[in-house]
């Protein structure tokens, strides 16, 4: 074998080699893709609510605090509505206000100008602790930060809202 | 996607051009634990058994505790759409109405009122989904905790369409009825999630009921009659009526002799349209109603007897 085929035999195993550690690790870009993910909530339950809202704590991604505090906000309402909360610390699991699968997908419009900047959705955010969060509760991360919040979203209203806007099933739909 | 796009489309369409279906009756109810383990009980000697029954009656009047947690909920089920019939005013109507049905004379002629055995059994409180709850404040150490259980039944089926159950965070400072309040809130979402996929299933496969099929002793004929023209058994008649009617088809029919059929797992549709072209809700009575005059066409008359909106009974051979 001449230097030139030695050459392309390593070349087309290190592609080999690079195509299947790839398929299998999570290159940056794809951690990327996961922080600016829609379905990525991160919920811890602290407790239940008074009536018709529920406080937990949510954390958010941002290039500065500021900014993960507002995308924190956002995931607060939209586990609401997509997700559920899990249970904990006294309080039961909470379904998703909307039921039916692919919600987002079908109401994508509705919900593109639900949760965009300064958007409807803060109506249902009644307390935070708006002050930047410290300790443990910020994270410094390449790039960004990643910090939690204490939220009480107010879920009744935010469920009958959706209900109104014909997003929601009624309970009492079709009786 | 797109079939999940165009079920919801075709569901959502059905329930706009058909408008509304029959709405069940809801009731919060003391579970039998909660009420005997608690001394709110009658005792009485039935053929020489001794029987325990649940005195729902001392139970609401004397439990501050089932009160507030009735009254809780019934505010949550209201805001949802759902207000509850409550069983202590229920109760107190009923000894009204025997009350005044006892006393009651027509002005002209002095008549009482008709009453056969049947109807002053049937007096009593009903529901068509019952709210079967059960709670208990537990201490452990110098904390207390509270286990909560309730049950989402159908009250013809016998089936429990949602639940929610678990236990409390144990607290040494919280009193028991904030503790209570809490375990209510907590449970009641899902819970109603529980009770919308039962409804969300009852509008894409139909109401879920109770049918059974009687004979009358005098009648001389029996259900391994034959009858029509081909002289089919009235059981099998009977049968292909349901399959013919039924949504998709669905029933059970779980058990039968000579002498009676016990259909389970009826499924029958929520709305249809009558003569005059209007949208009616339908419920076990008007879809059985149907039935008896196909048989009574075929020569076998029959009495139909409601149990509520999910049971009726037809008993073959004379009105």
């Amino acid at each position: 074998m001449d230097m030139k085929n030695i050459l392309k035999v390593s070349l087309v195993a290190v592609l080999a080699l690079l195509v299947t550690t790839g398929t299998n690790a999570q290159s940056r870009k794809e951690r990327k893709i996961l922080y600016n993910s829609q379905y990525n909530y991160e919920i811890e339950p602290v407790g239940v609510g008074q009536d018709g809202t529920k406080v937990f704590k949510v954390w958010g991604y941002g290039k500065d605090v500021g900014a993960a505090v507002m995308n924190a906000k956002e995931a607060a309402v939209a586990a609401c509505i997509f997700k559920g909360l899990p249970g904990g610390q006294g309080s039961a699991p909470t379904p998703a206000i909307c039921s039916q699968p692919n919600a987002e997908v079908t109401n994508a419009e509705y919900f593109e100008n639900f949760f965009k900047v300064g958007g409807k959705y803060l109506q249902y955010i009644a307390l935070t602790n708006d002050g930047d969060p410290s300790g443990e509760d910020r994270l410094k991360i390449k790039k960004g930060y990643k910090v939690a919040i204490y939220v009480q979203v107010m879920y009744d209203q935010l469920r009958k809202q959706l209900e109104a806007d014909g997003i929601a099933r009624r309970l009492d739909a079709g009786f | 996607m797109k079939r999940i796009l165009l079920s919801s489309i075709f569901l959502l369409a059905a329930l706009v051009s058909f408008g509304q279906a029959k709405k069940p009756i809801i009731m919060i109810v003391p579970s039998d634990q909660y009420c005997i383990s608690r001394n709110y009980k009658m005792t009485f000697q039935n053929q020489g058994m001794t029987q325990t029954l649940p005195d729902y009656k001392t139970a609401l009047q004397t439990d501050p505790d089932l009160r507030m947690v009735i009254t809780k909920m019934g505010q949550i089920m209201a805001d949802r759409g759902f207000p509850l019939k409550d069983l202590e005013q229920e109760l107190k109507n009923l000894e009204q109405e025997r009350a005044e049905s006892s006393m009651l004379t027509s002005s002209s002629s002095g008549s009482e009122m008709s009453e056969s055995p049947i109807d002053a059994l049937k007096r009593v409180a009903k529901a068509d989904i019952i709210m079967d709850l059960d709670f208990e404040i537990k201490r452990q150490g110098p904390q207390k905790y509270i286990t909560f259980t309730l049950k989402g039944l159908d009250a013809y089926t016998a089936k429990q369409v949602s639940g929610a159950a678990g236990a409390g965070k144990p607290s040494t400072a919280a009193s028991p009825e904030l503790l209570l309040e809490e375990a209510v809130l907590s449970y009641m979402d899902g819970f109603n999630a529980g009770l919308q996929r039962h409804f969300d299933d009852m509008f894409a496969n139909g109401r879920e009921v109770k049918v059974q099929i009687k004979v009358w002793s005098n009648w001389g004929q029996n259900l391994e009659s034959e009858f029509g023209d081909d002289s089919k058994e009235l059981t099998t008649i009977i049968e292909d009526w349901f399959a013919d009617n039924c949504v998709n088809s669905r029933y059970n029919l779980s058990d039968a002799s000579e002498n009676f059929m016990k259909l389970e797992q009826v499924r029958i549709p929520t709305m249809r349209t009558d003569e005059k072209g209007r949208p009616r809700a339908v419920d076990t009575r008007s879809f059985i109603s149907d039935l008896r005059k196909y048989l009574n066409g075929m020569g076998v008359p029959s009495k139909l007897y409601l149990r509520g909106l999910g049971e009726a009974w037809l008993i073959l051979g004379e009105k």
